[in-house]
């Protein structure tokens, strides 16, 4: 028989200090979503496959742990929420008025890891979306919702938000007049930032050397604050153009809002759901090789569920944080439990009045 | 400071020679020893040398930022991490082998030795041939020589290996160079120090043609 000391695959305990300072963690990012407005919202834990796969994509929905339902519908543990929230907004609040304002703190689960670094099977997510407005100011609230709760946690400085417009890439793969499978080809060598093979790649397919080289430099194109040093001229579909201009503003801005530093702008950057239809983002954390939260603008997402309307949002992964914070070590103050008083006493019942009354006060105790 | 995991055994004389030309100098005192971890003479980096299998581990988790290693070891890991770079050493391809005389005579379904399960399962996926995979850690040329398996799947540089054991190549799977690895959070949290990296290693890719090395040729 196996043992029963051995645990699945992917998943873990938490205890102690770690524990602490996941829970301040969630409490921080939870408190920040209630300042900006956005109000709690719990999805269910199961729900149908046909949810996921019509909300995050087949490839990613068949990460899902999947199961039947009594009357044989295939059901799955949800793999994320905003496929979920998404629904909601388009059925349950159909008649809210806009824009909606949601964020949670959810498990979600994967029977298959997104890679061998992202390990876990069950991990914690993060997030707020902020549906039913469109255009740069709803896209600029959320990066500085995402901006915040990092500074909260003492990772000012530590982090880096990387932007991108999924524009960019799809007026290119447009111009290059590319079928469903070759254009997921190219995305996947552009996102590997492999310029040799993609430009071998074109070439297989017959576009001309000068063509294929063109594409091979979108690989290439991640810079600072701004936009990349000859986006502008590599570019010039109007697809990208404009997808450039609406990036150019949102740095415009953050660099306004002293956050210039640690945004950059990286056009190769296109992993990730297929659901984004603008801006897109990843949030890199210092101590960390994985990312640590994503997030974009999902228009079409809506549309599945009846009714189409503008739609942005991130998730941060709470575990990957927790990480973070337990080796840094100077969130300690905060994640160490704090000291408590012994209640002796030979009779029960005054030493639990004693208990009663330590408590009412707020007192932390710990029974002898 | 950067973190290099290179490739030990036959790449790592290549990719240090080119590092080298690139400004990232280990010096030969360094190089003498036995250490498993050293730094450049700027200080700017530092070497790990690990198995070759073990390079996209180590970029991938972020414990290095970069790596150098071959296309066949990132193809059978199926690592998770950016590949911006051909360096073009160690030029060699992943092929299927058999005897002499063909792939052996036992019908329906195919026997491969390899050490790339994942590549050999599939490339015989795609052309709808049923396969048994046996996986070996090494002298994969036996397998097929004492009846273990009908053909292999193996790194074949000169073929001289092969020929030795009464093998020949039936059918390349896919060339394999050598690549620079980026890990993906080091790409933009380092963005400075990996974008110098390779800037002057491209340079050094378009100044001399193919970087051979003074101990290549040796191997399959």
């Amino acid at each position: 028989m196996e043992p029963l000391s051995n645990i699945p695959g992917g998943m873990r305990y938490y205890f102690g200090r770690e524990a602490r300072l996941r829970r301040s963690a969630e409490t921080a990012a939870m408190g920040v979503f209630d300042g900006w407005g956005y109000e709690e919202i719990a999805t269910p834990s199961v729900d149908f496959y046909a949810l996921f796969e019509r909300g995050m994509g087949r490839g990613e929905a068949r990460r899902s742990f999947r199961f039947t339902d009594t009357d044989g519908r295939l059901l799955a543990l949800r793999p994320d929420v905003t496929s979920s929230v998404a629904r909601a907004a388009a059925t349950l609040f159909a008649g809210a008025p806009r824009p909606l304002r949601f964020c949670y703190a959810a498990t979600v689960f994967r029977q298959r890891p997104r890679s061998h670094a992202e390990w876990r099977r069950q991990g914690r997510q993060l997030g707020c979306e902020l549906i039913g407005a469109g255009g740069a100011d709803a896209d600029l609230e959320i990066l500085a919702i995402a901006a915040e709760v990092l500074e909260r946690l003492n990772l000012g400085g530590a982090y880096r938000v990387t932007l991108n417009h999924v524009g960019v890439f799809n007026g290119v793969a447009e111009q290059l007049g590319l079928g469903a499978e070759a254009r997921e080809e190219m995305r996947r060598l552009v996102d590997a930032r492999d310029a040799a093979a993609l430009e071998e790649f074109l070439l297989a397919l017959g576009r001309s050397g000068a063509t294929a080289e063109h594409a091979g430099r979108l690989a290439r194109l991640a810079g600072g604050g701004g936009l990349p040093a000859g986006a502008r001229e590599l570019l010039t579909n109007e697809r990208s153009r404009a997808a450039l201009d609406e990036l150019e503003r949102l740095c415009e801005v953050a660099a306004a809002l002293g956050l210039g530093e640690w945004v950059s702008v990286d056009l190769s950057d296109v992993s990730g759901l297929d659901y984004y239809t603008g801006l897109v983002f990843k949030i890199y954390v210092e101590g960390s090789g994985t990312r640590v939260g994503a997030g974009g603008r999902y228009d079409e997402l809506t549309a599945n569920f009846g009714g189409r309307e503008p739609a942005v949002g991130f998730v941060l992964d709470l575990d990957t944080l927790t990480e973070i914070l337990a080796r840094e070590g100077d969130g300690a103050e905060n994640a160490a439990a704090a000291p408590s008083a012994t209640v002796e006493g030979a009779d029960a019942a005054a030493r639990f009045r004693e208990a009663r009354r330590m408590r009412a006060r707020g007192e932390r105790i710990k029974m002898e | 400071m950067l973190t290099i995991a290179i490739a030990k055994g036959r790449m790592q004389q290549d990719a240090l020679a080119l590092l080298a030309r690139a400004g990232a100098r280990v010096g030969a005192e360094a190089l003498a020893s036995r250490r498993l971890a050293v730094e450049d003479e700027s200080g700017g980096y530092r070497f790990v040398f690990v198995k070759p299998a073990d390079v996209p581990v180590y970029v991938e988790h972020g414990i290095a930022d970069c790596g150098v290693v071959g296309r066949d070891v990132l193809l059978e890991s199926e690592a998770d991490v950016l590949q911006p770079l051909d360096l073009r050493i160690n030029r060699c391809r992943i092929a299927v082998a058999a005897r002499e005389g063909g792939r052996g005579g036992r019908p329906g379904v195919l026997h491969v030795a390899t050490k790339y399960p994942r590549v050999a399962a599939a490339h015989f996926g795609a052309r709808g041939v049923p396969v048994e995979i046996i996986e070996l850690s090494g002298s994969v040329e036996l397998a097929p020589v004492l009846g273990l398996a009908d053909c292999i799947v193996d790194l074949v540089e000169t073929g001289r290996t092969l020929a030795e054991n009464g093998l020949r190549v039936v059918e390349t799977i896919t060339e394999s160079t050598g690549r620079l690895v980026v890990n993906r959070a080091s790409y933009q949290l380092k963005a400075e120090a990996v974008g110098r990296l390779v800037r002057e290693l491209s340079r050094v890719l378009a100044d001399g043609a193919e970087v051979t090395g003074a101990g290549g040729g040796a191997g399959a």
